[in-house]
């Protein structure tokens, strides 16, 4: 081509440089090992932990290029940049040249062609070019692929190919790379992540936003029924679960326990079971109500000195509390009040339920232990990206795979009427990756090939 | 518990395989190196079984769970993988020679694992998902495709040098040519190269099911994206830039040292969220 030689403009030289595999391996590689820096810096830890890990000098200057959060530092995200716009390039570049070839192969085996294929034999047979083409026609199709039989002065080419999505695999695979990052930036800019406790009986309608001093209204109410933790055997924590139930238009719309990895999503808004602890107010005794024959009146929750009224009956407090009284385990020291009499006060022994039943009352106490008000904690999301995330991780796992387990395999056949009036065959082959297993397809070809008409 | 006893036995015959695939090269015996892939495969049998009687002991524990979940478990897994790839290795080449290379990994993998904590241990809530299993397996192939890769590597280094010299003897003389080595290098990178993605991904979403981010740049998951950059790069250079020989094989054992970091090393010297080293 005459414009080859012309010498290349300062575009030209930007294009090349943009669209230069040795550009896309060179940042792969600086992906690579400035990444290993934010695995031995720990990230996004409070400043005062970096100043006592590094002398002055070096936290100002880690400091200055971003290091304690260097994944989300302009200097990365520009490589990341780089990154992206050689990948776009290389597939602006090289994607309508690959689609031209695939769409216009070179049915014909000239001797240029024959010349740069490795694969290649030739033999002569009795008789005539179309006879010859319809038989070898026949055995490409039976053990190849149906070839394209082309005439072209005199000569006939057929032509064969299988496995040609080996060629678009490696676009499918940046494709899914670019639409990773879409899928990212749309989850960054339209989606949130938070972070809520939520005391047990309590509600909320809002999350902190991570990193920020941001808080995110929800559109509706969640509402955290109660929390609990089982363990295993050994003590081990086995579950954490959170009943929760999310409150939209004034009534309950879901009610959901969680679990780690059983989140609850509601309106596009996920909640993820991820901390716990005590809430604070301290903890409440509980104390079952019982009448003298046993049929049980209520549940009482005694906070610290409140006093807590039994209708009909009086006004019932908790004052005191031992963990080990007269040894005999947890017992809580309660105090009745009732009208027009003079207060009386007594313990109740946990591990001796029947033991009230001694004071003849009309109601009999007994203590069922104490309970401390739990928070949960969780992780609020909400990511409309993370579907095209998906999708593009998808599409990488297929075009690996395309790219790597397929190859485009090509056979041409040339027949020829020769001098000696007898038919020139020659035939070759090509593929675009494992030619070591080609080779040894090619060769069996060949036998089938050769062997036809006998 | 019978499953360690099991273990313990495969580490024995991991032992035997590699001592019998060196020796085969030593002493140019070939019936050595028959009887090495057969200890290979009645390692394989019995490493299967203990993976299975380990399962069902953490049944009968009240525990059940997959055993792949502490750094014991997962060298094993680890070591029961790599001997699998290479027995389909073996078989598809039809060459002994890479035993002597690759064998020896899954041996010192196992000694590793014996000097760890080989109770079982139940799940901590994070780990309780079906992600792990497709998690683990896919990261788990990956290793093994590229542990097989070093290995071949180192080979090659060494052939490529007496090549370089016309020269062919000692063991290294029977090694295989270096056209076949330079190819497995490059075609165990492009079966562990997926599986890594698939790894990574089932990773991910494993993350956003358990706590609402896909990734976070948590140590470890910076780690393993490393690991794919660098194969990421091999394979930009094998197939676009010609990297063959030398430089490639560089590359891989490069790889692989990374992949190591990112398998221990990030358990061991770093934090994060994984589990399996910080006990």
């Amino acid at each position: 081509m005459a414009d080859e030689k012309r010498t290349p403009s300062p575009m030209d030289r930007v294009w090349d440089f943009f669209t230069s595999v040795k550009l896309a391996i060179f940042t792969l590689i600086v992906l690579a090992s400035t990444s290993i820096l934010g695995t031995i810096i720990e990230q996004n830890q409070p400043l005062e932990k970096y100043h006592q890990i590094y002398e002055d000098w070096a936290f100002a200057l880690m400091d200055r290029i971003n290091l304690f959060d260097m994944y989300h530092s302009t200097w990365f995200l520009l490589i990341l940049v780089l990154f992206t716009v050689n990948l776009t390039c290389c597939t602006i570049d090289r994607f309508p040249k690959m689609l031209k070839v695939v769409r216009n192969p070179r049915t014909k085996l000239d001797g240029s062609l024959e010349k740069s294929l490795s694969l290649s034999d030739r033999w002569k047979k009795k008789g005539t070019v179309s006879e010859w083409t319809g038989k070898y026609a026949e055995t490409l199709s039976g053990s190849f692929a149906k070839p394209k039989v082309t005439e072209d002065e005199g000569q006939v080419h057929l032509y064969a190919e299988t496995g040609v999505a080996s060629r678009f695999g490696v676009y499918v695979t940046h494709l899914s790379i670019i639409i990773i990052f879409i899928g990212a930036i749309v989850g960054n800019v339209a989606g949130f992540k938070g972070y809520v406790n939520i005391p047990e009986g309590e509600a909320i309608t809002q999350v902190p936003v991570r990193g920020g001093t941001l808080i995110q209204d929800l559109g509706f109410t969640l509402r955290c029924n109660s929390f609990s933790l089982e363990t295993y055997p050994s003590g081990q924590p086995k579950a954490y679960k959170s009943d929760l139930s999310v409150l939209d238009g004034g009534r309950e719309v879901v009610r959901k326990t969680i679990v780690v990895n059983d989140p609850l999503q509601y309106k596009g808004i996920w909640f993820y079971q991820s901390s716990y602890g005590q809430a604070g107010g301290g903890a409440t005794a509980q104390v079952a109500v019982a009448r003298k024959d046993g049929t049980p009146v209520s549940m009482l929750s005694l906070a610290a000195n409140e006093p807590v009224p039994i209708d009909g009956y009086g006004i019932v407090r908790g004052v005191n509390y031992e963990q080990n009284f007269q040894g005999n385990g947890p017992a809580l020291q309660v105090v009745v009040e009732k009208p027009g009499q003079p207060a009386a006060s007594f313990w109740l022994v946990q591990r001796r339920p029947d033991l009230d039943r001694q004071r003849a009352d009309s109601l009999v106490f007994s203590f069922r232990g104490l309970s401390s008000k739990m928070f949960t904690g969780l992780q609020v999301a909400k990511d409309p990206g993370v579907n095209i995330v998906w999708l593009g991780c998808a599409l990488m796992v297929i075009g690996l795979i395309m790219a790597f387990f397929l190859s485009h395999q090509r056979v041409w056949v040339r027949l020829a009427q020769g001098t000696d009036g007898r038919v020139e065959v020659v035939l070759a082959g090509a593929a675009s990756r494992n030619r070591l297993a080609f080779e040894k397809r090619f060769e069996k070809l060949q036998t089938g090939v050769k062997a036809t008409g006998q | 518990m019978s499953n360690v006893i099991l273990f313990n036995l495969t580490t024995v015959l991991f032992g035997v395989a590699s001592a019998m695939y060196l020796g085969a090269l030593y002493a140019k015996n070939e019936k050595l190196g028959v009887m090495g892939t057969w200890v290979c495969v009645l390692a394989a049998v019995v490493s299967t079984a203990a993976l299975g009687v380990r399962w069902y002991e953490s049944y009968q524990m009240g525990i059940g769970r997959i055993p792949v979940t502490n750094l014991y478990e997962s060298l094993v897994f680890f070591a029961w993988s790599v001997n699998l790839f290479y027995l389909v290795v073996e078989r598809k080449y039809r060459n002994r020679t890479f035993g002597a290379f690759v064998m020896p990994i899954a041996f010192f993998t196992m000694v590793f694992a014996v000097y760890n904590d080989s109770s079982i241990q139940p799940l901590v809530p994070a780990l309780q998902s079906y992600w792990l299993h497709a998690h683990v397996i896919t990261c788990f192939v990956g290793y093994a495709a590229f542990a097989v890769s070093a290995g071949v590597a180192v080979m090659y280094l060494l052939k490529a040098r007496q090549e370089n010299a016309k020269i062919s003897e000692g063991v290294v003389g029977l090694l295989p040519a270096c056209k076949m080595l330079d190819d497995l290098v490059y075609r165990a990178i492009i079966w562990g190269f997926p599986f890594l993605t698939a790894g990574i991904i089932t990773g991910a979403a494993w993350a956003n099911y358990a706590w609402g981010t896909y990734w976070s740049w948590d140590p470890k998951e910076t780690w393993s994206l490393i690991v794919w950059l660098v194969y990421a790069a091999f394979l930009h250079a094998r197939v676009t830039r010609g990297w063959h020989g030398k430089r490639a094989a560089i590359l891989s054992i490069v790889g692989f040292l990374a992949t190591i970091m990112c398998y221990l090393g990030v358990n061991l010297v770093l934090s994060g969220l994984h589990s399996y080293g910080g006990g």
